[in-house]
């Protein structure tokens, strides 16, 4: 349990230049290209598209932003896009 | 000063803020509220039909969401038959 | 036991994750730290209504959003008999000491204060885990 204190937990530099899924307090959802990151977990995010219209079957709408600075501090949830993918039920008995 | 250290390894009632109630045993808890329950079992209430309660095993709730914490008379508690139970449930607390 | 010591415990064993949102993420710890920050591998993502599911090769959640974690129950015997074995370790290297400090450990352990600020650069102010 000797963990550095200062290292983050998650290395970002293995997301360099890969898509990357991000999502935000307030329920936002964006993907985009990891350009750049710090320790506060602000990032740089480049042909960024934020996925609107979640919980619908309709199409997902999306909207481009192009370059875009995140904010660490809003930021929930990170994940790579490559190996992200929708499935059935995986629970096949619940409870 | 008011602190968990008197319901260590006692049976608790946990309300989070989305209105569950939980029971279980406290068996740790820090400077933050966050708490850990084991031999957990969630209470859910209703109008209809007496108390159902669900196992769930060892639980790590954050501080954030605890609404309140009450020491379980266990005596008491074994001596209620919960499916005679109505209420409504709690609903989410907003602030 | 702190929970954070439990959740240390838990780094490679599987566990639920609840969202603030209620999407919940089952997963294998890989990492976690003060903030209870976490990354999970091999996720299954299920969304707040409970009918949509994904797959995820990893992910890394912020602490602050987290609601609870459910974790494998032997999980706490195996983290108190290590406790213990550590306790008893410490005791018979010390030798008859009376150690307040070292008696302390089970609970005490480092944190005194908030989350651990062990001097390192004002972290963002965030993680705090108030609010969102």
């Amino acid at each position: 349990m000797d963990k550095p204190k200062r290292e983050a937990i998650l290395d970002l530099s293995k997301y360099a230049n890969e898509r990357i899924r991000v999502k935000f307090t307030g329920g936002r959802e964006v993907t985009g290209v990891l350009k750049g990151f710090d320790q506060l977990l602000n990032l740089v995010l480049d042909e960024v598209e934020e996925n609107l219209q979640t919980e619908s079957d309709a199409d997902p709408k999306t909207r481009k932003l192009g370059l875009v600075v995140l904010r660490g501090p809003t930021i929930t949830l990170l994940s790579p896009v490559d190996g992200f993918e929708e499935i059935a039920n995986p629970f096949a008995q619940q409870e | 000063m008011a602190t968990l250290q008197g319901y260590v390894d006692h049976r608790v009632l946990l309300i989070l803020q989305d209105g569950r109630a939980i029971v279980g045993v406290m068996a740790g808890y820090d400077q933050k509220s966050n708490v850990v329950l084991s031999d957990s079992k969630e209470r859910v209430y209703s109008v209809e039909e007496g108390v159902e309660e669900i196992p769930l095993g060892l639980y790590l709730v954050k501080g954030d969401q605890i609404v309140l914490i009450g020491e379980l008379d266990e005596a008491l508690d074994q001596s209620v038959d919960l499916s005679t139970i109505r209420a409504e449930p709690i609903p989410p607390i907003h602030y | 036991m702190l929970p954070l010591s439990l959740l240390n415990a838990a780094q490679n064993k599987p566990m639920l994750v609840e969202l603030k949102n209620g999407e919940t993420f089952n997963g294998h710890l890989v990492n976690c730290d003060n903030f209870m920050n976490i990354t999970l591998r091999e996720v299954y993502q299920t969304n707040a209504d409970g009918d949509k599911f994904w797959k995820l090769k990893e992910c890394y959640i912020r602490g602050s959003t987290i609601k609870y974690l459910r974790v494998p129950d032997t999980l706490l015997d195996a983290v108190k008999e290590e406790q213990n074995r550590a306790r008893e370790a410490g005791r018979s290297a010390r030798g008859a000491h009376v150690s307040g400090a070292g008696n302390r450990g089970g609970r005490g352990m480092l944190q005194r204060g908030r989350g651990a600020m062990r001097g390192g650069p004002i972290r963002g102010g965030r993680g705090r885990g108030r609010g969102m």
